[in-house]
């Protein structure tokens, strides 16, 4: 079975609110897909990803994987305005936990194992 | 403000007591519920909820109000609030393995999401967070950060519980190196082991 992986970088996401990203998130996976965001996810928006999550738990679709790992802090102007915008460096993986089996972290990196 | 730390210190003076809201969060089966009963049976003789091996047993908040405790001289009242286990999936398959009809499972599936709504959104209401972990488990989790992560933003205090270590495969250490910022105690909430360390905690902490 394929896997379908979708990456959305920094400079997109300096664009979007809390909320815009978490339905992008959403949709995307509800649709088999495996996000990959260029950014880490903040607290708040960690939270509302699994209280949405939660109101779209489904018989087919039970919920999702997820791993946020931060970054380091911005050292160049275009990281420097990101974060300005609100966006927190580092990297976020989320799949829909029917096709993620589990999503691994050390402190330092992400492994994505995949059911099947 | 001043006056507020004055009032506060006579108040102490004369042995009045604290009340204070006590939140159990963490995730699934990391032994919440059986520390909350074993709180409130040390205290006041009964129990807060029913455990269960099947997940998501506790599906909304229990609380037990006016527990009053007395350590080392200090007296505290607090209000006890035991969490739903906090998570990103809930399969309602997986009640069905623990032999659940399918129509039974549905029902506790739906019911564990709406329990982790209602946690979710007591993050930002207790006074004092108790995170109880699985010291058998990598601690290391995304539910776990989220929680945690959650607790810092608001300055709530948060004291970790590395549960279950009365198991051989326990390893409380690999929690206070995950979570070097937080205050750690090891218990096992099941046997008793250490839990007068925790009340000492919670009484420095609240």
């Amino acid at each position: 079975m394929a896997v379908q992986i979708e990456f959305l970088s920094s400079g997109t996401l300096a664009n979007k609110t809390s909320a815009q990203k978490i339905k992008f998130i959403l949709d995307a996976v509800k649709q088999e897909k495996i996000v990959v965001l260029e950014q880490a996810l903040t607290p708040a928006e960690e939270k509302e990803l699994i209280t949405q999550t939660m109101g779209t738990v489904t018989k087919k679709f039970p919920g999702i994987e997820v791993s946020s790992l931060s970054g380091a802090p911005a050292s160049d102007l275009r990281s420097m305005l990101i974060q300005l915008l609100g966006g927190k460096a580092g990297l976020t993986v989320v799949g829909p936990s029917n096709l993620v089996k589990q999503i691994k972290r050390d402190p330092g990196k992400l492994r994505l194992l995949t059911n099947g | 403000m001043h006056f507020h730390h004055l009032f506060s210190w006579l108040r102490g003076l004369f042995g009045s007591r604290k009340t204070f809201s006590l939140g159990l969060y963490g995730a699934v089966n990391t032994g919440k519920t059986t520390l909350a009963n074993r709180i409130s049976m040390d205290w006041t003789g009964e129990p807060v909820g029913t455990v269960s091996e099947i997940p998501h047993e506790t599906r909304a908040v229990q609380k037990k109000e006016r527990i009053e405790i007395n350590v080392d001289g200090k007296r505290l009242t607090m209000n006890l609030l035991d969490m739903p286990g906090i998570a990103t999936k809930v399969d309602y398959r997986e009640f069905v393995r623990f032999g659940m009809k399918p129509n039974e499972a549905q029902q506790r599936a739906k019911e564990a999401t709406k329990g982790i709504v209602e946690a979710i959104k007591w993050l930002e209401h207790v006074d004092v967070a108790l995170v109880v972990m699985d010291a058998c488990q990598d601690p290391y989790t995304q539910v776990n950060l989220t929680i945690l992560g959650n607790l810092e933003a608001r300055n709530i205090p948060v004291i970790i519980v590395a549960n279950k270590i009365d198991k051989k495969n326990a390893k409380p250490d690999r929690i206070r190196t995950a979570f070097p910022q937080h205050k750690v105690v090891e218990i096992s909430a099941l046997k008793g082991d250490n839990i007068n360390g925790l009340y000492k905690e919670i009484a420095k902490t609240a």
